[in-house]
Formats: C-alpha cells, sequence, structure tokens
C-alpha cells in the first residue's frame, strides 16, 4: 500500500510540475539562428568634401579668414558645430545657434579683400561684402535677410600662455558676427547647383527650380535629397506660378537603391496615376545623371516604375523644334543672319509688315510663328505690332503710339489659343496679346524697367527695374498675365542696361563693373562670371538662346548690340555680309550695319 | 519602555502550551487512527486497491499524455511566434539596412533621424494596432554618437540580456525569451536581435514581440487539457469502480454463502443471475454446495446406519446370548458331574461368555456414544468414596497378580459435580489396565483437588509406552503388542470408552509413559460441571520419571528446552506428550 501511495503522489507532483513546467517559459538563453556576413565598412562615394578644419590653416590670417567664411558649408546640420570650431571658446556663446530649418547661411560676396589689421593683443579682421542671400537648409537660396555691408571680427592665436607651438596652434575667431558666413566662393567650392523642377500652375511645363547640394552629401542620398526638395516646395518667389506636390505630402524614410534601381515611398493623399506620372517625370529631370529604374510607392504599395532615361526622353522640357535662328534687324527690317556651320532661315514676316522695324521678338508656336515687331513712325513715336499665324505671318495688328518700346518677348505658354508676350513701352512693362493691346503690368517694385527677358519655360522672367536685376514668376490665364512678388538679384554690375536667360538658371546681363561688361549670373545671383569684360559701349539690346537639355545651344549663343554694332558672343562682330536677302546698297551709299539681333526659337 | 521578561513562566502561556500539547497529540491520534482505518480499508477492500491502482496508474497515463500534448502545444505556438518574427526581422534588416547604407559616418546628421524613422516604419505606426510589437535600434559599437532609438519610445535596453547583445553584436541573428516590463504590466516577450550592415560599422535591430496572447492560448490549451485529463482519470476510477463492484458484490456474496454453508446451513444458495462467468461461478457453487450437501447427507446417512448396525447387532445378539448365557450357567453349575474335560470346557465357555458379554455391553456403551446418545447425568459426588470403591473392587485381581495398590487420597472429601458411576468406570478402567500391566509392582493412585478442577492420576511401573503411544492407547481396538496373549478380559475398549466420558463431563484424560518407566494416567475434571478447564491440579508426567535431558533439580524450577524432534519440551507437561483429549 505504501509503494502504491508513493507512486501515487510521486505522479500527481509529475503532473502538476509537469504541466506548470510545459508554458511558455520566462527565459530561455540565447538562441543563434545564423550568421549575417560581417559589415564591410565600405568607402564614401568620393565626393565628400569637406571645408578645411580650422588648424589647416595654421597661422595664415588671410587663409584662415577664407576657411572661416567657407566652415559652415556642407550638410546644415552640423554647420553651427563647424563654424564654432573656429571661434575662441570663450566666445562661442556669442553664436546664438538654430535648430533645424532656421538653419540658415548668409552668403555673401566680398566686395574687397579683407582687411586684416594685426593688434598687439589681436587681430582685427574688417569685411566687405555684398549680401546675396540666404542658403537654407532646403538648398535655396534665399532674398538677404541682413542688410550689412560689413563684418568685424578679431582673431587671436589659439596657443594661450604660450603654450604650445604657436604657428601649429592655429587661430581663433573671436567676438564672431551672430551669422553663419559663407562667401560666395565657398558657396561655389561646397556646393554643387542643381535644378529640381516643378510643374507650372497649368500643369504643362516643367519649371526649374535653383538648389544647392552641398558636395558631402554623398551619392546614395542624392535621391532622398531631391525627393525632399519637391516635397518641400519650390522656392518662394516661384511659388504663385508652379504648384508643389500635393499637401501632406512626405517621404517615408529615405529613399534607397543603387546600381540602376532606386526606390522611393511617399505618403500622397489624392494621388492618381497621372499625377504620379507627373511626379516620376519631375524627379527624371531633377535626377538627371540617373539613368536607371525608379520605382514609386505610395504607402508601401508598389505604384509604378519608371525608367528615369525613357521617362525623360518621353517628357521633353520644352517643346522646341529645332534649332534657333538668328535674326537681326537691318535697314529696317528683320533679315535672317548667316553664320559658318547654321543653317540660315527666312524671315516669317510677311515684307508688307517688315518695314520700319527698330527690334522684334519672333517666338515658334505649335504651327505656326508668333511675331511681334516694334515699328517706328515717321514722328519717331514707335508702335507694337503684333501678328501670329502660319510663316510667314501676314495679318499684323498695331498697339497705340509710344515714346520708346524695349524688344519685345513672347511668353512660351502651352495654351496656343492666347499667346502672350511681355514689352517694355515708355518705362513700364506691359503685355500684349495678338491683338497687340498694350497693358500695363503691376509689379511689386516700382522704378523704371528698362529689360524684359522670359525664360523658356514661359514662367520666369527678367527684368531690370529700377537699375536692378528682378527675377518673377509670371502666371497666364485668361484674364492676361500676372505676376508674382519680384526677387531682386545681387550683382556686381551696374548700369544694367540688358539681360536675357543664357541657361534654365542662369541670366546674361548688361551693364557696368568698371567698364561696360556683359557677365553671367546665376538666377539667384549667386554665382557670376564675366561673359565679356570689355565690351565698349553700353550695351543695348541682349539677345541669347538659353542652355537646355533639349536642343544643342549654338556656339555664339548671345548676341548684342552695343554703339549700334551687333556682336555674336564673345566679340564677334556680325557684318554685313552674314545678313541674308539683302539687296546690295546703290554704290556710294553708306551701308547700313545690322542692329537687334535676336533668336527664333 | 522596555518590558523585563518574566522570570517564571506564564500560567496562561504554560495552559496554552499543554492545550497545544494536547490538540497535537489529538492530531496525532487522530491521524494515526485515519492512517490505521485507511490501511485496514486497503487490506480488507478489493474495490478500494483496484480504484486506487486505476487512479494511480491512470494518473500517471494521462498526466503523461497531457504534458507531451501541453509541451506540444506551447513548442508549435513558440516555433510560430519565433518564424513570424524571422521574417520580420529579416525583411526588417533588410529594409533598415538599406536606409542605413546612405550613411558612411555614424556622425551624420540625418543618421539618426533616419534610425527613428526605420524603427517607426518597422513597428507599423500606431502601437495600438501592432499587437504591441516594439521595434528598436540599437549601435553598441557608437553608444555615445547613436542613440538608440524605438517605437513605440521605451526603455528598451533592460529587456536585452547582455549575453543577447554579444551575440548579435557579433553577427548573429538570434532570439530569447525575456520576461520585463514594457507597456505596464510585466510580460514575456521575445527578443528579436539581427545585425544591420552599414558602411561605417553595424548597428542591431531588435524585435520585442510581447508573448501574451501565445502565453494565453498555452495556458487555455493546458487547462483543457488538464480538465480532460481529470476527467477522464474520475471516469476510470468510477469504471472501475463499477466493474469491481459488478465482481466484487456476488464474490461477497459468495464469500457469505460459503460461510453459512461452512456454519452447516447447507441449503444457502447464491442467486444466479444471467449468463456470465460470475453467474457460471454462482452456479458452480451452487453446484457444489448441492453435491456437498449430498455428499454429507449420504456420508451421515452412512454413518448413522454403521452405527444402527452396531448397535442392532450388538442388541440383537444380546437375546440370544441370554439364552445362551442360561444355558452355559446351568452347564457351568454342573459341571462338577460332568467329565473333567468337558467340565473344562464349561469353565471356558463361562469364561468367554463372560468376555463376549463385557464385549456386548462395551459396544452397546461405545454406539451410544456415537449416536449422540450418551447423557451426563451430573449430581455432586464425593470422589473420595468413588476412589476407594474402585481400589477394593480390584483388590481381588491385584492380589492376584501381585500388585499393591496404594492409594493417595486426601483426607477430606472431595466434591465434584460429576457422574459417579462415569468417573467410577473410567477410574476402574485406568486401574484395572494398571494392574494389568503393573507387573508386579505397585500401582498408585492420586487424588488432587484445585479451586476449579479436581484430578486423578494412575501409575503403574510397568513396560511403559514408547514415544507416540500415548495417543494411540486411546484407540478403538488397540493394542502394544498384538502378539502378547490377553491375560484378563479386557475388550480393548475401555479406554476408548473412558476418553469418551472424560469428554462428556468437559475434562480431559491424558497418559504419559516411557519405556521401562512405566505410565501414568491421568483423568481431570472441572469442578462444576460446564466449566472450562485451563489447568489441572495434578503433573502428568510424575516426579519420579527421568526427564530426557536430565530433568529438573530436585524441588527445583523445570528448564524449558528444546525437545527431541524439535518440539519444546516443557515440564511437567510435555507439549508432546500430551494426549490430545480437549474438547
Amino acid at each position: 500500500m505504501t509503494r502504491a501511495l508513493l507512486a501515487g503522489v510521486v505522479g500527481v507532483v509529475l503532473l502538476v510540475t509537469g504541466l506548470a513546467g510545459c508554458g511558455i517559459p520566462g527565459s530561455t538563453g540565447v538562441e543563434v539562428e545564423r550568421r549575417v556576413s560581417s559589415a564591410e565598412a565600405g568607402t564614401s562615394s568620393g565626393r565628400s568634401q569637406e571645408p578645411p578644419t580650422r588648424a589647416a590653416s595654421g597661422s595664415d590670417a588671410e587663409e584662415f579668414v577664407r576657411n572661416f567664411l567657407a566652415a559652415a558649408a556642407g550638410e546644415p546640420d552640423r554647420a553651427y558645430y563647424r563654424v564654432k570650431q573656429f571661434i575662441a571658446p570663450e566666445d562661442r556663446s556669442e553664436l546664438q545657434e538654430k535648430q533645424g530649418s532656421e538653419v540658415a547661411l548668409t552668403v555673401v560676396r566680398l566686395t574687397e579683400a579683407p582687411v586684416i589689421t594685426p593688434d598687439v593683443e589681436s587681430t582685427k579682421v574688417t569685411i566687405a561684402v555684398q549680401q546675396i542671400g540666404v542658403l537654407r537648409t532646403n538648398g535655396t537660396l534665399a532674398p538677404p535677410v541682413a542688410t550689412e555691408t560689413k563684418y568685424q571680427f578679431g582673431l587671436r592665436s589659439a596657443a594661450t600662455g604660450g603654450q604650445g607651438n604657436v604657428e601649429d596652434a592655429g587661430l581663433f575667431v573671436t567676438a564672431p558676427p551672430n551669422v553663419l558666413l559663407l562667401s560666395h566662393v565657398a558657396l561655389q567650392e561646397y556646393y554643387e547647383p542643381a535644378s529640381v523642377y516643378f510643374w507650372s500652375s497649368d500643369r504643362n511645363r516643367l519649371v526649374p527650380d535653383q538648389r544647392y547640394l552641398p558636395l558631402t552629401v554623398p551619392d546614395e542620398r542624392q535621391v532622398t535629397e531631391v525627393v525632399r526638395w519637391l516635397i518641400n516646395g519650390p522656392s518662394d518667389w516661384l511659388r504663385p506660378a508652379v504648384s508643389g506636390l500635393p499637401d501632406r505630402t512626405e517621404m517615408i524614410n529615405n529613399a534607397t537603391g543603387g546600381d540602376g534601381r532606386w526606390e522611393v515611398n511617399l505618403t500622397m493623399p489624392g494621388d492618381d496615376e497621372r499625377r504620379l506620372d507627373q511626379f516620376a517625370t519631375q524627379l527624371a529631370w531633377s535626377l538627371p545623371e540617373l539613368d536607371g529604374e525608379l520605382e514609386l510607392k505610395v504607402q508601401n504599395q508598389s505604384r509604378t516604375v519608371v525608367n528615369l532615361r525613357e521617362q525623360r526622353l518621353k517628357h521633353p522640357l520644352y517643346p522646341l523644334i529645332g534649332n534657333p535662328q538668328r535674326y537681326c534687324v537691318y535697314d529696317g527690317a528683320v533679315h535672317p543672319l548667316a553664320f559658318a556651320g547654321e543653317p540660315g532661315g527666312t524671315v516669317p514676316v510677311a515684307p508688307e509688315a517688315n518695314r520700319n522695324v527698330v527690334s522684334a521678338g519672333f517666338s515658334r508656336a505649335a504651327g505656326g510663328v508668333l511675331a511681334a515687331l516694334v515699328v517706328a513712325g515717321a514722328d519717331g513715336r514707335q508702335r507694337l505690332t503684333v501678328g501670329t499665324g502660319t510663316d510667314p505671318v501676314t495679318a499684323f495688328r498695331s498697339s497705340s503710339w509710344y515714346a520708346a518700346i524695349g524688344r519685345p518677348v513672347w511668353l512660351r505658354s502651352a495654351d496656343t489659343g492666347r499667346p502672350y508676350g511681355l514689352v517694355v513701352a515708355d518705362r513700364r512693362l506691359h503685355r500684349f496679346g495678338d491683338d497687340a493691346t498694350l497693358t500695363p503690368v503691376t509689379l511689386n517694385v516700382t522704378g523704371q524697367v528698362t529689360a524684359v527677358a522670359a525664360a523658356l519655360d514661359g514662367t520666369r522672367i527678367a527684368m531690370i527695374v529700377g537699375g536692378a536685376l528682378y527675377v518673377a514668376a509670371v502666371t497666364v490665364d485668361g484674364g492676361g498675365v500676372t505676376l508674382g512678388p519680384a526677387r531682386r538679384l545681387a550683382t556686381s554690375l551696374t548700369g544694367l542696361s540688358a539681360v536675357d536667360w543664357a541657361g534654365e538658371d542662369s541670366l546674361v546681363l548688361a551693364g557696368s563693373a568698371d567698364r561696360p561688361g556683359i557677365h553671367q549670373v546665376s538666377v539667384d545671383g549667386a554665382r557670376e562670371f564675366e561673359v565679356r569684360g570689355d565690351v565698349g559701349a553700353k550695351v543695348t539690346h541682349l539677345s541669347a538662346f538659353p542652355v537646355n537639355p533639349v536642343v544643342q545651344q549654338p556656339s555664339g549663343a548671345v548676341m548684342y548690340e552695343a554703339n549700334g554694332v551687333a556682336y555674336r558672343s564673345p566679340a564677334e562682330r556680325i557684318k554685313r555680309e552674314q545678313v541674308l536677302e539683302v539687296t546690295p546698297p546703290p554704290a556710294g551709299v553708306r551701308p547700313g550695319n545690322p542692329t537687334a539681333p535676336f533668336f527664333l526659337y | 519602555m522596555v518590558t523585563s521578561p518574566t522570570p517564571h513562566a506564564d500560567p496562561a502561556v504554560s495552559r496554552r502550551r499543554h492545550a497545544g500539547r494536547e490538540l497535537c497529540r489529538a492530531v496525532v491520534g487522530r491521524s494515526a487512527r485515519l492512517v490505521a482505518g485507511l490501511h485496514q480499508t486497503w487490506r480488507r477492500s478489493l474495490q478500494v486497491r483496484v480504484v486506487t491502482i486505476t487512479l494511480v496508474a491512470s494518473s500517471l497515463l494521462v498526466g503523461g499524455f497531457a504534458y507531451v500534448i501541453a509541451n506540444k502545444i506551447t513548442d508549435i505556438l513558440l516555433t510560430n511566434a519565433v518564424t513570424d518574427t524571422r521574417l520580420r526581422i529579416t525583411s526588417g534588416a533588410d529594409y533598415a539596412a538599406k536606409q542605413v547604407y546612405l550613411f558612411s559616418q555614424p556622425q551624420e546628421a540625418q543618421l539618426q533621424d533616419t534610425i527613428e524613422g526605420t524603427v517607426n516604419y518597422l513597428a507599423g505606426g500606431d502601437p495600438q494596432q501592432t499587437s504591441g510589437v516594439v521595434v528598436a535600434i540599437t549601435a553598441d559599437n557608437y553608444t555615445d554618437i547613436i542613440e538608440t532609438r524605438s517605437s513605440p519610445v521605451l526603455d528598451v535596453r533592460p529587456l536585452i540580456s547582455r549575453e543577447l547583445r554579444a551575440s548579435v553584436a557579433d553577427g548573429n541573428v538570434a532570439w530569447q525569451i525575456r520576461t520585463g516590463r514594457l507597456t505596464g504590466e510585466r510580460a514575456k516577450y521575445l527578443v528579436y536581435g539581427s545585425p544591420v550592415p552599414t558602411r561605417f560599422g553595424q548597428v542591431e535591430l531588435y524585435y520585442f514581440v510581447p508573448l501574451s496572447r501565445q502565453d494565453a492560448t498555452a495556458a487555455d490549451a493546458r487547462a483543457t487539457v488538464v480538465a480532460t485529463g481529470v476527467a477522464l482519470v474520475l471516469l476510470l476510477g468510477l469504471l472501475a469502480a463499477l466493474v469491481t463492484r459488478l465482481v466484487v458484490t456476488p464474490v461477497r456474496v459468495a464469500a457469505r454463502t460459503a460461510q453459512r454453508l461452512s456454519a452447516g446451513l447447507l441449503d444457502q444458495r447464491m442467486v444466479v443471475n444471467g449468463e456470465d462467468d460470475l453467474a457460471l461461478l454462482a452456479a458452480s457453487f451452487n453446484q457444489m454446495a448441492t453435491n456437498l450437501q449430498r455428499q454429507i447427507l449420504r456420508l451421515e446417512e452412512m454413518s448413522r446406519l454403521q452405527r444402527r448396525f452396531t448397535s442392532d447387532v450388538s442388541h440383537e445378539l444380546r437375546t440370544p446370548l441370554t439364552t445362551v448365557r442360561m444355558a452355559a450357567d446351568l452347564i457351568f453349575a454342573e459341571r462338577d458331574d460332568f467329565d473333567p474335560a468337558v467340565a473344562r470346557s464349561a469353565e471356558l465357555l463361562q469364561a468367554e461368555l463372560d468376555r463376549f458379554e463385557e464385549l456386548l455391553t462395551d459396544l452397546l456403551e461405545i454406539s451410544r456414544f456415537d449416536a449422540g446418545f450418551a447423557m451426563l447425568d451430573a449430581e455432586p459426588t464425593d470422589l473420595v468414596p468413588v476412589v476407594h470403591r474402585v481400589a477394593d473392587r480390584l483388590a481381588g485381581l491385584a492380589e492376584r497378580v501381585g500388585v499393591a495398590i496404594e492409594l493417595d487420597v486426601p483426607a477430606t472429601s472431595v466434591i465434584a459435580e460429576v457422574d459417579p458411576r462415569r468417573v467410577e468406570r473410567v477410574l476402574r478402567n485406568l486401574v484395572g489396565n494398571a494392574v494389568e500391566h503393573g507387573e508386579g509392582k505397585p500401582v498408585r493412585i492420586t487424588l488432587g483437588v484445585d479451586d476449579t478442577a479436581v484430578a486423578v492420576t494412575v501409575r503403574d511401573h510397568g513396560v511403559g509406552l514408547k514415544p507416540g503411544e500415548e495417543k494411540l492407547v486411546f484407540n478403538r481396538f488397540w493394542r502394544a503388542d498384538p502378539s502378547r496373549a490377553r491375560q484378563t478380559g479386557g475388550t480393548g475398549l475401555g479406554l476408548s470408552i473412558s476418553l469418551e466420558d472424560a469428554r462428556l463431563h468437559g475434562g480431559w484424560l491424558e497418559a504419559w509413559g516411557a519405556p521401562g518407566q512405566g505410565a501414568q494416567f491421568r483423568l481431570t475434571l472441572p469442578a462444576r460441571a460446564g466449566d472450562r478447564l485451563t489447568t489441572s491440579p495434578l503433573r502428568l508426567v510424575p516426579a519420579d520419571a527421568a526427564l530426557p535431558f536430565g530433568g529438573p533439580r530436585a524441588g527445583g524450577l523445570l528448564a524449558i528446552g528444546p525437545g527431541p524432534g524439535g518440539a519444546l519440551a516443557v515440564g511437567p507437561a510435555g507439549a508432546g506428550e500430551k494426549a490430545e483429549a480437549r474438547s
């Protein structure tokens, strides 16, 4: 009995403990599933170009100042950190840090070399600057906020109390300015300009928007940055004329990929196939260096896979047909110009209208030509005659008379029904349509308008108002032409006289530095270089065929007129022999000069 | 304030201690009784045994099965969770690797944002809808640069054990179950870690999957299994009880019936129900009982017929014998007138007729005992005159064979409730036998008495009895030496009848003898009729007898030791020498 009882007790105990023990354990040992190939310390892809550190310049004050003005370059998150490395520890608190998207770099152009005045205690540095703009975290260069024209700060040796090598210890900035300064040289050196494209308000054209990508951003993150830019919307001055992505569009984490395939994951409310395709086109043009496939996911669902190269071929940026043709005004009539290697054209205007012409602006539109001619009357007053139709245009309408009318420009709109153009008449900006009625256009800046130029996309214009250069966005709607807020561009030129678009994001600008010259200026004014420094006289006409990815630019894409003589860039004089369809002048009569050259495209 | 301990035990405490001891004792006693009761029940009840064994065996079996099943269910649940998480963490690690691959320096500003975005993405956003799964990314190699991020934001570090951390840091995909507190209450978590390769080294991705659902399911399954198991065990126990009851009840009935049969109620039978094995048992039992009853009745009948025959023969012989006797008496009376040879024949005839008559009388007496017709006619009797009378009556015979009869009787009268006729017959038989086998040596008759019994011993010093003959002497017609001529006219039934007489009194008749030392017979009778004898006032073995091992010293106590043949010899009444005369 005892044995049976014992067995029973043991059984019950086993049962209870066993069943209690066969639940999910509270803690187990570590179970190794498999081994993952160990991480390889990959190399960063080349472009990493950090601005020099404080110690790089040694005790060379000039180089140190140059480096200090480049210190903020790079990714904005650590800009304050980098700049503060240059600042003496005791003065670092004077630079008040901003966070996140408020970090902005004040981009300045040094108008003179820095003035470095050595002193007993510390060296004094004065830099004279021109405010160019504010580089924001989204890569745009916004109009300048600060108005300072000079900054002052001190330098001291980093070697304190005689410790260490004075040469090696380098310098420190004392009493720093309370902004992150970035010289325009550093902007060119440590940033890569890039264009991202937004759809115009009518969603027919892509409008480029200028951005700056720090060179420290590796290639792999380029897609991510571009998508972020697109999501964050266009620059302020473009905003009235372009449409961004739908509100509350967000990118889910980073865009990933490489080796010809990328993946972008978005939350996009109200997306449809057309919108996605447009977004893909935007991306394809905004990432011109990438040729592979791009997968677009919305809320983790794969929606479309596009080949970036094919997408670019399928959706060209601009509806340009053929090469641009050069024309000029010769003896009061528009004549084509012929240069070696370029096909000569014919005048797309009926000869009856082609008389007493001062200047002209042509534009190709679907199925025809838009022609606007400034015609001088007998009393020296001028009026605008406008004609549209198939080549040659015969029907023209005329405006009323004005004292002076500048070169008319056509806005390239997808809406072929009602073409619009802009013209400066009597120092005011007017719009005109095919009925040749000039209607003043309101500007948000005051001043006399001297020149206007329209970009290839037909949405952006550049103009010279009150001697300063402005860009603005234009909206063409049923009622007419509306200008967005004009954004002033800083330039080193003064006495501006003429402007035209030299590329998607650059302008050619005539004015005078010391002498009259022609400069090319980026659309935000940050980059500026000389096209021709010595024109010799004030440039009165300036016309360019803008660089674009669709049609290759011919050589000498800038033509101008100075002192009544037309030139082809850089300094080739346009001769009478190059003017076609000209009857040779009777002997003894001094032949006229070709003037007011322009392009038809 | 300090209370000093009381120097003397508080009476209340002592009372309490006492009461406690009482209680303890009571409990111990009660439990001991309970154990004893259980033990008795266990021994007595086949049903209890079978049910207990069934319960224990089925408990073990069902418990084993339950363990296996519950274990299997838990295993499956756990394996599912692990597989699920493995798939999730594999894709999660791929995703995280792609995301982090964009960064070549741990210091890069957007890395932290990317890690946060990645864990949020992997956790699926709303923690309410992700069944409590927590995703975290740690960077053990860059703890001061990269912060640990988790979604939802919780302190997950305590849940990652050092071993797991080391294993994952070593480049292993590994998991562990840990109990800890992440969101509110403590729960079990499956902690799954995978390294995420980056261009600057490695970060670690962890998934914390709460196992509460699996735990609850396992507990449910376990409860179900246990409930089923318990129910099954109870059912088996019930079944065993029922089946045993089915078997045990008829067995008990059979036992009871057998008991009644053995008690003489030969007409007791079992009830036969159905045609099963138990019915067969009952039928066989009944058959056996019937056969036994028939056999017993037949034997009784035969025995009765035999006794009747003996009695009838004795009676039938008596009548012609009477006639023959009368004729023989006549011839014997006239023998002097006959030829001496004829006269001798007449004397022989007379003597043999006497023996014949005696034999018949004894046979009748024996048959009366056998038939159970012997009746005790007990009355208070003084045994001293009886002894004297017997001695006187046999004095002639003793004188003839030269044997002196010595009497050792108390001076006072010895009163006992006996049948004087039968006692006298017994004594006559014993003394006659002693005189006959006395070989000329004196025969001593001793009468002893105590509170409960009276005893008479008859001692002779003849050839004695061989070992084993103490019992045989009481057999009917037994002779120590069949070839020896009978000097006296003993019938061979005297001692048998004496034994029956002693039994009728509820007394003992025993013999002792040893070769060459003579023999002694003892008759012990209760002083009051119907009393039960326990001792005898006289010794069976005479004091002058030489004991096999030398005997006790004179006047000393008897030694108890091993006797011949392994028997225990205890004087004066050696167990092996005591005649079986108790009724």
